[in-house]
Formats: structure tokens, C-alpha cells, sequence
């Protein structure tokens, strides 16, 4: 019997027209947690998925599961063997009960007409929730639960399969503070039952406090498989990355131009509440905050969409009542949401039509039409000057890369000629070459005049680009910085415990 | 209990009630059991295609076909009963031959919309118009009489048990049944999951063209159900008889709270939107205004209810989305 | 710049034509002047509802309230016509019934959001309800004969002047969809809703316009209608709703919304005449038409299912070869 609990080997995936995988390796003890980490497109989830049963690899691939030779075909093969998936946005079912979302899956299709013995599906539900030692009334529907609960009730369900190995997906992503640590807690006691535990995260303060060993993926290539005593955060930085990246804190100036946005007790139940700030010409604004915090909320309510608050906007001295997107674009406002490829981009139309989208209002001509040739002007004007590749203004959105599909949805609010430009995680999924360059950018315009919101939970990328930091928590501004005073640390304080001053110990996660 | 207190099956049990209540003063006939009854049993063909139809609409299908494939059952069962004998076999026969017939047209919208992944929508439109096309064809519009029917057939049809005709009791049946399946079996479970979240019933390994193909087929085997129910309340077949059916079967489904969306729809629900249907329609005969108002108040009740849930579930996803904002 | 692919609305195109060959050898009487000129009657109507269809059908919605949405307008007319207002009046007043019409259907699903199929459902057995309660379920007519014209008169003698009435409308249309802000906006609010509102497009008010503008056509396909036949009835045009579904569906149109092309709505519809008059001729029975177009458009969407999943699979190769 070898040391493995799973082994995967020679792992290769092949897309029509990208190799997402190539010749990876994945090898987990038992009882052990396991960091796979990786940049965004790195190939991790495509190794997960392939794991997981929903993708099939490359002729070639070995897999050992308790050191014998396993085929994993479809979902279901994976869980029957003992490996459970708790993806990101979690698999439950609303509509049903805790006690169905844990046993659902359990019975293999061939039996549809067989009873349903709600009876032992609650036991098995209660028996699963007590070792986990949470205690919830096994009846409620899904849909009423928070999600660290629907957290739980997931990885309940892995425990009533028998799982052996549990793979966790950015599990932190949407957890509070206090969430999170409960989850390490209940990560500790499966450890400790033998289970060994994939962990899947960005945040590298988070997976040094859980994991025992890491492997990193970089371009769909193995990098190595490491042990926590080996490595420090910057070492892991660079294998991620391939070269030493780190982004230097913004220097420059900020001019103090007039100012453009001033916001003055806004507040929205269930959103925000006191909020109060200005934006001059010529700054770069970071807000930042956990996930939650309702820094989007706020954008979008600045933005026209999420409507309707109390207190006041008012732009270059005018208060100014936004009641939608449509008005937003008039008054100069841009908004650059967080998901480019459901809200930011229309991915199956053309660079053309989503360049324009925004200003066509402003391209007709005296017969009321489209002026077609003024617009793919337009558009290869800010295919040009953003350098999007490939520069063919008719492909679809939808066919360019990460980075470039960014610097389409820039182009396209770059077109309306904003006084006031809001971007929300603007490097969300865009690898690190093209992060910086986004950055650069980002500065040039603000050095143009142009005032610019940065909203990111990237704190490096806040500390890069703002002149000026607010952090927000529950909702509410938590207090400013000056990018002098500002480092990871003071953020990380506000942010968590909602005062200035050193961090304390117990949060430093 | 709490719970179905504020469920909109409550919100439609009590506008059936309120409506009751009205009627009751406008009509002393209304409360008698005789009208209830007939409101029931003019309705049950109705009700057994509108419980068929909320599997097909919690799975986030739609099936405009169910009144053409139901017709067409009706044609067959006209036709072969004039070959058929007089003796109790027939009766069996017609229970195999009818539902067997709806599954295999059901079965074809299931494999179409899970194996070819053509919107249900447009597969049901399709077959909605061949059927139809082939039953007038067939019939060339004509009534098939009772005259022609085995006696057996007519003694069936008139058979009640408890003093409840056997019309309403293929309706409590299938209801029954269906709740039963929804509630107690694998398949029903899947349904249900499936309208909850279908990227999560695929990753839990339910397959998803196999549940598909089950609710059309299971919407076909109802449609066997109703067209017997049919044929033994007109005790004719009338091919023209149930044009635009499926439009009032999807609008009591869709007044009993199932989401056209998918995931949310219950078997009880959808009883109460067939009753306050039919319930309007009967008062308004009793209270003797034109029978022709009857579809503006239907219409109207039918915008109503889409309405007023939107705006309540609107509300609730606000509700959902709240940040814990320090006071 | 622009080349001549084989675009699915060329292939229908080549379809039109080759059926119109076809049928021009193969059925006696197809090429007379009365087969043609019956054709050309009966294509405005069914024309304007599916390019109707269409429009909505292009936002991801479905109109199952146009033709009764038709029919009101067509007893609006009659009612006027009949209490002695003049030609100019009643058709005004028709149209404006039939916006009002778009306009509850365009307020239920853009303002409140309900879901489009739910809206035209009830506005649908509403509208019906209406024109039964006004009609008692009879026909009503009383046109004038001037009026009557318009469905049955002839531009210079030789062409039916409803033909050219639906072919201004279908360019319309096809200016509308491709060079106006809305039109473009119909295609943007079909592809990506939140998208869109998220670039400052206001998706309520494009959707309003559209079923609007889809009562509108439903409102001159009933102008057409009721002077054709001299008379209206609650099942006016009612035989065309679905088949305006699928002849927008043929033409292209993806039923989720995004894509839709006037050219394309416009072969499906002549295709659909072409076989409808063909098999007439060749004495078909009426039923077994509708069979035909039934099988028509599943076998259409199967081969394009089959034409998808074949691309794939050379895809797939090409990359593995590569």
C-alpha cells in the first residue's frame, strides 16, 4: 500500500485549440492538507474537474485511488469512491431540505422507481451534522440558510458518503472573519479523521495557516509539490508566477484637481449606511473591504442600478438624483463592473458593438441610423491605443482572452469620455503581465484628469494604484488612508476589526 | 405550518375562499354538492393535464402539446372502441391502450427536448401541429358518437363510487399518484432537484435528459388518463373539442404557484389554481353574467397573480442580498 | 469586404428558391397567374405576425397575445366603420387599440418583469375575453368599401397592394433592427440582458418599444385581414400564432433571444406559403399541410443540431491533429 491516498499522473487535457493541462501531477497522503495553487487560468480547476469525474483527460493519464488503479467516468464515480467536490458557488438544491441536500446523489439512477425512506435520510443527515457539530433543524430548506451554514451542510454531505478526500474550492471566498475560522476548525477535525482535504484559494495567509503541503500549477504545467516548512509566501509567489512580481506601492502624486463626485450620507438598508467621501479630478480612489462589505452595492447605486438610497450624490457641485444606468453614461459616469463576462461584455456580438454599445446614442447621423463607419472607428481606435489582440474589431467578445476582453470593456467606457470612472476588481481573472499593464493604465488616465474609483480585494493592486484608500466593513466606511500611511497590515486592520493602529494577533490569518 | 401559512398556495386558498363566500350570497345553488361536484367534474380532464404540466414546468419545460396529444388519444380510444366488445375487458384494454398511446407521443417532445436539445417550446409546437394536422385529417373534423361506443363503455362512464363520479375520481388518482411519485420515489426527488439547480443535479450525478424524458413521458401518460376522462364526460369525441386547452392548463399551473422558471411548484398548488378556475367559471354562469366574461376574468386574474408574485419574490431576493449593515 | 458566406439565411434562401423550381416543375398550376396572385394575398398577413414574433422572439420574449392583440384592433375598426366614421378615423382607431394592447404587454414585462410567456398568456385569454364580450362571439362587419380595398386591391392593376404594404413594413423593420439605437439595443437586451443595463442601456424602455412595435404589425396584419375578408371575428388570424412562432424559428431566430434576421423571417414565410399552396394545389388536404409544416420545423432544428455537433467534431479534430 503506498503513502498516497491519490495519485494522479501524467495528467494532460486537451480543448479544442488550448492545452489546459499538460503532463501534470497530483499526489495526496492521507489525512494531510493539500494546497493546488495556481494563477487564474493556471489549470486547476480543469485538473479538479477531471477529478471530479465532469471532464475526462488525455489518453495516457494514470489514476490511483487508495493505491489501486481507479476510472473515473462520471460524477458519480468519484463520490462513490470517497472523493467529494465542494465547489465554489456550493451544489445544493434551495428547494430542499438540509437532510436531502446531504443524502441527495446517493442512489445511482438505475433505481427511479425506488422509495425514497425519508426516515433514514434524515438519521444519515443528523449523524453527518453531529460530527461536523452543528446543529440545525435537518427539515429547513436550503434557501433560508447563510452560506457558511450551506457550507456546512456540504461538506456534512461529503461526510455521510464516506469521503476520504474532500476537495474545497476558494471556501473561503464569501465567509466572514468568524466563518472562516470555524471552517479551519472543522478542517482541523477532519484532518485528524483521516481525511485528507484538497484546498483550493488565492489568498496565501490563508492556505500557509491550513495546508501541509502545496502544489503548483503554472500554464497548465506541473511546477513542483513543496512542504509548508519550505516555502515562504514570496517563494510561492514566484513559482506561481514563474518570475519575481510584486507590485510596487504607488508613488506618484496625486493632483488635486476640483472635485467631481462628492457623496454625502448615502445609505441604503440592507447595503450601506453613512457613506461620505469625495473624488477629485486627476485620483485614483481605492475602496476596499472584504467581500460583503457593500462596496459594490455602493458603485452601483453611484451607478443608477441599485436604487433607491437616501442621502446625496452630487457631481462638479450639482446634486444630482442618478435613477439610471442610461442617466449615469449622460452625467459622465462610468462603471465597470466585476463579472466582464455577465455583466461587463456581450460576449457573443462583436469588439464593434460592445465598443459602442454605450455611445450610440451619439453616433447617429442626420437620418437618425447608426453611423456604421464612424463607429468601427471608434472601435479600432481603442483597439489600437489599448493594444487589444488580437486587433480584429469583428470577433466576438467572447473569443478574446481575459486581459483582453478588460481592455475591451475599458475601451468601451473610455468611448463615452467619463469624468468619473468606477472599476470593480479590475484585474479579477486577468494574469499578472496584463495586470500591470491595466494598472499603468488606469494611472495614465487619472493623470489625464480623469477621476477614478478603484474598487478591488486585491490589496496589492490597491496599494498600486490609489492616491487615497477607504475601507469599508458591515457596510459602513471604516475609516481612510493616505497611500503613505497605507500598508497591507493597516487595511487588513480596518477591514476585519474597523480600527486604525497595529493588527492584532488573533487576526492575523 | 407557520410556513404554509405565508406559502402562496394559502394566498390562493384564500381567494378561492373569498370567491366562495361571495358566490354564496350571489347564489343559494352554488354551496349545494351537486355544484361543487360538477365543478370539480368539469374540470377534472383539466386538472389531471395541469398536474401533468407542473412536473414538466418545476423541471423549467413547457409543453404547448398536451391538448393535441390528449385529442389524439381521444381519436384512438373513439376508433378502437367501435371494434371493441361489450365485456369488462374493454375497459382494461382502454386503461392500457390510452395511457400507453400518450407515452409514446409524450416520449418523442422527451427525447427531442433532452437528446436533441431543442427548446421545449419550439419541440411542442412542432408536435402540436402534426397531431393536430393528423387528427383532423383522420376524423375529418367529425364527431365519433356514443352510439358506436360499447354499452360497457356508457355504464363506465356514468359509475360512481361514494356518490363521486368516476371522472373525479381518475382526477384524485392521478393526483394522488403524482404527489406520491414527487414526494416518495428517486425520480420524483430528481425532479425536484432539478428545478432547484441543474448545474448541482448534474454534479451529484442525476442524470438530466433522463428526467427530462420522464416528465414529457409521464405528461403523455396523463394525457392518456384525461383523454379517457374526456371521453367518458362528453362520451363523444369531439377532435376539435380542446383547441387551445393547454393555454388554460398552463395558466392554472401558473396560478397555483409553480414558477415558469423552474423549481418551485406543488401538486396542491396546482389543485387550487384548477379549482379557482373552475370556480369562475361557475360562478359567473350562476351569477348569470355572459359566459363570454369569463375569459376577461380569467386573463385579468391570470396578469393579477404573475404580477403580484413577481413583485413578491422580487422582494425576497432583495431580502436575500442583505449585508449586515452596523447600525 | 463582404463576402458571400453560407449563412443560415442563405441556405434558406437557396431553400426559397430551389422549393419555388421544384414546385414550378413538378405542380400544374403553380406558375398560373391565380396560384401567384393567391399567394401573394395570403403572404402579408402571416408576414407581418411572424415578423411580429420575430422582433419579440429576437429580446428572448415570445408574443402569444398578437393575434387577438389583431383581432381587437379589427373590431375596433369595425365598430367605428360601422358607426359611420370615416375610413382614416376607424383604421387610427384601430391602431391605437392594438398599441394599447402592446402597451399592457410592454408594461407587465418591462416595468414589472414578469416573464413574457406569462404576460401574453394572460393578456392572450384577456383580449379574447374582451372581443367575446363585445361580439357575443359573432362577426361583425359593415366596412367600407373603400376600405376593402386595401386587402384586395391592386397596385397598377398587377400587384396585390397589401403585398407592397407588408414588404414597406418588412424594410422597415429590417432598417429599424440594424441601423437605429433601438434595434441595435433589441439585439444587445436579447443577448445580455444585465450586460446591457450595465452599459447605460435602458432595457425597459427597449423592451416596451418592442411589443409596441409588435402590436403594431399585429395591428396593420389586421387591417389587411379584416378588409381581405370583409369581416371580423374573434379567431381572426388565430391559426397564425403559432405558425408565426415557427416561421420565426426557421428563419433563425434563436428562441433564447440575441439573434433574428428580417431576411430570414421573410424565406420561412415564403417557404411556408410556397409548401402551403404547393400541396393545396396538388390537392393535399388542409390537415396533413399543417403535419407538414410541423415536421418541417423539428426536422430543420434537428439538422441544425446535427450541423452543430458535426462542427465540433472537426474542431476537436483539427486541434488534436494541430
Amino acid at each position: 500500500m503506498s503513502e498516497y491516498l491519490l495519485q494522479m499522473l501524467n495528467i494532460s487535457k486537451t480543448f479544442p485549440g488550448v492545452k489546459a493541462l499538460d503532463d501534470v501531477k497530483l499526489e495526496v497522503k492521507k489525512g494531510e492538507v493539500h494546497a493546488l495553487i495556481g494563477e487564474n487560468g493556471a489549470g486547476k480547476s480543469t485538473l479538479i474537474k477531471i477529478l471530479a469525474g465532469v471532464y475526462q483527460p488525455d489518453p495516457g493519464a494514470q489514476f490511483f485511488f487508495e493505491g489501486k488503479e481507479a476510472k473515473i467516468r462520471r460524477p458519480i464515480d468519484a463520490t462513490m469512491r470517497g472523493i467529494s467536490i465542494i465547489y465554489q458557488d456550493l451544489s445544493l438544491f434551495p428547494n430542499l431540505s438540509v437532510a436531502e441536500n446531504i443524502y441527495i446523489g446517493r442512489d445511482s439512477d438505475k433505481h427511479s422507481w425506488k422509495k425514497v425512506d425519508w426516515a433514514l435520510m434524515e438519521k444519515t443527515a443528523k449523524k453527518a451534522l453531529k460530527e461536523l457539530d452543528f446543529e440545525i433543524d435537518v427539515s429547513t430548506p436550503v434557501e433560508k440558510l447563510s452560506i457558511a451554514q450551506q457550507q456546512m451542510v456540504e461538506i456534512a454531505r461529503a461526510l455521510a458518503f464516506d469521503a476520504k478526500l474532500i476537495v474545497m474550492d476558494e471556501p473561503t471566498s464569501s465567509l466572514s472573519a468568524g466563518e472562516v475560522e470555524k471552517l479551519y476548525e472543522v478542517i482541523f477535525s477532519l484532518k485528524k479523521r483521516g481525511i485528507s482535504i484538497i484546498f483550493v484559494s488565492h489568498k496565501l495567509k490563508e492556505l500557509f495557516t491550513v495546508s501541509d503541503r502545496f502544489t503548483v500549477l503554472r500554464d497548465g504545467k506541473y511546477v513542483g509539490t513543496y512542504h509548508a516548512n519550505e516555502l515562504t509566501e514570496e517563494k510561492l509567489i514566484t513559482l506561481m508566477v514563474g518570475r519575481k512580481i510584486l507590485y510596487e506601492k504607488n508613488k506618484e502624486k496625486a493632483a488635486s484637481g476640483k472635485t467631481l463626485l462628492e457623496v454625502r450620507n448615502l445609505a441604503k438598508e440592507g447595503n450601506f449606511k453613512d457613506i461620505s467621501f469625495e473624488l477629485r479630478e486627476g485620483e485614483v480612489l481605492g475602496i476596499t473591504g472584504l467581500v460583503g462589505s457593500g462596496r459594490t452595492e455602493l458603485a452601483q447605486a453611484i451607478f443608477g442600478i441599485n436604487r433607491p438610497y437616501k442621502g446625496d450624490i452630487i457631481i462638479n457641485g450639482q446634486k444630482t438624483v442618478i435613477k439610471s444606468s442610461e442617466e449615469a453614461v449622460k452625467k459622465g459616469i462610468a462603471y465597470i463592473p466585476e463579472s466582464r463576462k455577465t455583466q461587463g461584455l456581450i460576449l457573443r456580438q462583436s469588439i464593434i458593438n460592445n465598443i459602442s454599445l454605450p455611445v450610440l446614442k451619439k453616433l447617429k447621423n442626420k437620418f437618425l441610423l447608426i453611423n456604421r463607419r464612424k463607429e468601427i472607428e471608434l472601435a479600432e481606435h481603442y483597439i489600437q491605443s489599448l493594444d487589444v489582440r488580437p486587433p480584429l474589431p469583428y470577433r466576438a467578445a467572447g473569443d478574446l482572452s481575459g486581459g483582453n476582453q478588460q481592455k475591451v470593456v475599458i475601451g468601451k467606457w473610455l468611448s463615452t469620455n467619463p469624468k468619473i470612472l468606477i472599476i470593480d476588481e479590475p484585474t479579477n481573472g486577468i494574469d499578472i503581465g496584463a495586470k500591470s499593464e491595466i494598472h499603468k493604465l488606469l494611472r495614465g488616465l487619472a493623470a489625464n484628469g480623469m477621476g477614478i474609483i478603484v474598487i478591488s480585494s486585491e490589496l496589492p493592486e490597491v496599494l498600486a494604484v490609489s492616491d487615497r484608500i477607504i475601507v469599508m466593513r458591515h457596510g459602513r466606511i471604516a475609516g481612510e488612508l493616505g497611500i503613505h500611511e497605507a500598508t497591507q497590515e493597516s487595511i487588513m486592520n480596518l477591514a476585519l476589526l474597523g480600527q486604525k493602529g497595529k493588527i492584532r494577533e488573533e487576526a492575523q490569518l | 405550518m407557520k410556513a404554509f401559512l405565508k406559502s402562496k398556495e394559502m394566498s390562493v386558498a384564500v381567494i378561492i375562499l373569498l370567491l366562495c363566500i361571495i358566490l354564496a350570497f350571489i347564489s343559494p345553488v352554488f354551496l349545494t354538492a351537486d355544484n361543487l361536484l360538477d365543478v370539480v367534474k368539469g374540470n377534472a380532464v383539466l386538472g389531471i393535464l395541469a398536474i401533468g404540466m407542473t412536473l414538466v414546468i418545476i423541471t423549467g419545460g413547457i409543453d404547448v402539446s398536451v391538448a393535441a396529444v390528449t385529442s389524439a388519444v381521444c381519436v384512438v380510444l373513439g376508433k378502437t372502441m367501435m371494434f371493441l366488445p361489450d365485456s369488462p375487458l374493454t375497459i382494461v384494454l382502454i386503461f392500457v391502450i390510452a395511457p400507453l398511446f400518450g407515452v409514446l407521443l409524450g416520449s418523442i417532445n422527451g427525447i427531442l427536448v433532452a437528446k436533441i436539445q431543442i427548446p421545449a417550446i419550439v419541440v411542442t409546437l412542432g408536435m402540436m401541429s402534426i397531431i393536430n394536422g393528423l387528427v383532423l385529417y383522420i376524423t375529418n373534423g367529425q364527431y365519433l358518437n356514443s352510439s358506436n361506443f360499447p354499452t360497457v363503455f356508457l355504464k363506465f362512464s356514468n359509475f360512481s363510487v361514494f356518490g363521486i363520479s368516476i371522472i373525479i375520481w381518475l382526477f384524485i388518482i392521478t393526483a394522488a399518484l403524482t404527489w406520491y411519485i414527487l414526494k416518495y420515489t428517486l425520480i420524483g426527488r430528481e425532479v425536484m432537484a432539478i428545478g432547484g439547480n441543474k448545474e448541482s443535479a448534474v454534479r451529484v450525478g442525476i442524470n438530466y435528459s433522463k428526467v427530462q424524458i420522464f416528465v414529457f413521458s409521464y405528461m403523455g401518460f396523463l394525457a392518456g388518463i384525461a383523454a379517457i376522462a374526456q371521453t367518458s364526460y362528453t362520451k363523444a369525441v369531439d377532435p376539435n373539442g380542446m383547441l387551445g386547452l393547454e393555454l388554460m392548463v398552463i395558466a392554472a399551473v401558473v396560478l397555483g404557484g409553480a414558477n415558469i422558471m423552474g423549481g418551485r411548484g406543488t401538486i396542491f398548488g396546482t389543485i387550487l389554481g384548477v379549482l379557482l378556475l373552475g370556480i369562475i367559471q361557475n360562478g359567473l354562469i350562476l351569477a348569470k353574467i355572459d359566459t363570454f366574461w369569463q375569459k376577461v376574468f380569467t386573463g385579468a386574474i391570470i396578469l393579477i397573480a404573475v404580477s403580484y408574485d413577481h413583485i413578491q419574490y422580487k422582494r425576497s431576493q432583495k431580502q436575500l442580498s442583505k449585508i449586515e449593515v452596523e447600525a | 469586404m463582404k463576402q458571400v458566406t453560407l449563412s443560415k439565411e442563405n441556405i434558406l434562401g437557396l431553400i426559397a428558391i430551389g422549393l419555388f423550381v421544384l414546385m414550378s416543375i413538378s405542380v400544374p398550376g403553380f406558375l398560373s397567374s391565380n396560384n401567384l396572385t393567391n399567394m401573394m394575398f395570403q403572404l402579408p398577413e402571416f408576414g407581418l405576425f411572424a415578423l411580429a414574433m420575430m422582433v419579440v422572439i429576437v429580446t428572448g420574449g415570445i408574443d402569444l397575445s398578437i393575434t387577438y392583440t389583431a383581432a381587437l384592433a379589427g373590431v375596433a375598426i369595425a365598430i367605428l366603420s360601422s358607426n359611420g366614421y370615416p375610413m382614416i378615423i376607424a383604421i387610427l382607431g384601430g391602431i391605437a387599440v392594438g398599441l394599447l394592447c402592446g402597451f399592457m404587454n410592454g408594461f407587465i414585462i418591462a416595468k414589472i418583469g414578469v416573464s413574457p410567456i406569462l404576460v401574453t398568456l394572460g393578456t392572450m385569454v384577456l383580449f379574447e375575453g374582451l372581443i367575446l364580450s363585445i361580439t357575443k362571439g359573432n362577426s361583425i362587419s359593415g366596412f367600407s368599401p373603400e376600405y376593402t380595398l386595401i386587402g384586395n386591391g391592386y397596385y397598377l392593376g398587377l400587384i396585390p397592394l397589401s403585398i407592397i404594404i407588408f414588404l414597406f413594413v418588412a424594410i422597415l423593420t429590417s432598417v429599424l433592427l440594424n441601423k437605429t439605437v433601438w434595434g441595435r439595443s433589441v439585439y444587445m437586451v436579447g443577448s445580455n440582458p444585465v450586460a446591457s443595463l450595465f452599459s447605460g442601456v435602458n432595457n425597459s424602455k427597449v423592451l416596451m418599444k418592442v411589443y409596441l412595435y409588435s402590436a403594431l404589425l399585429a395591428a396593420i396584419a389586421s387591417i389587411i385581414m379584416t378588409s381581405r375578408y370583409n369581416t371580423v371575428k374573434v379567431d381572426l388570424g388565430s391559426s397564425y400564432l403559432l405558425q408565426s412562432v415557427a416561421a420565426a424559428v426557421l428563419g433563425g431566430t434563436e428562441i433564447q433571444g440575441g439573434y433574428g434576421k428580417v431576411i430570414g423571417t421573410l424565406y420561412a414565410v415564403m417557404i411556408f406559403q410556397m409548401i402551403s399552396s404547393g400541396l393545396n394545389l396538388m390537392g393535399v388536404p388542409r390537415p396533413i399541410v399543417t403535419v407538414i409544416m410541423g415536421v418541417i420545423l423539428i426536422a430543420v432544428l434537428i439538422i441544425n443540431f446535427i450541423k452543430v455537433k458535426a462542427d465540433e467534431n472537426k474542431q476537436k479534430k483539427l486541434a488534436e491533429t494541430a
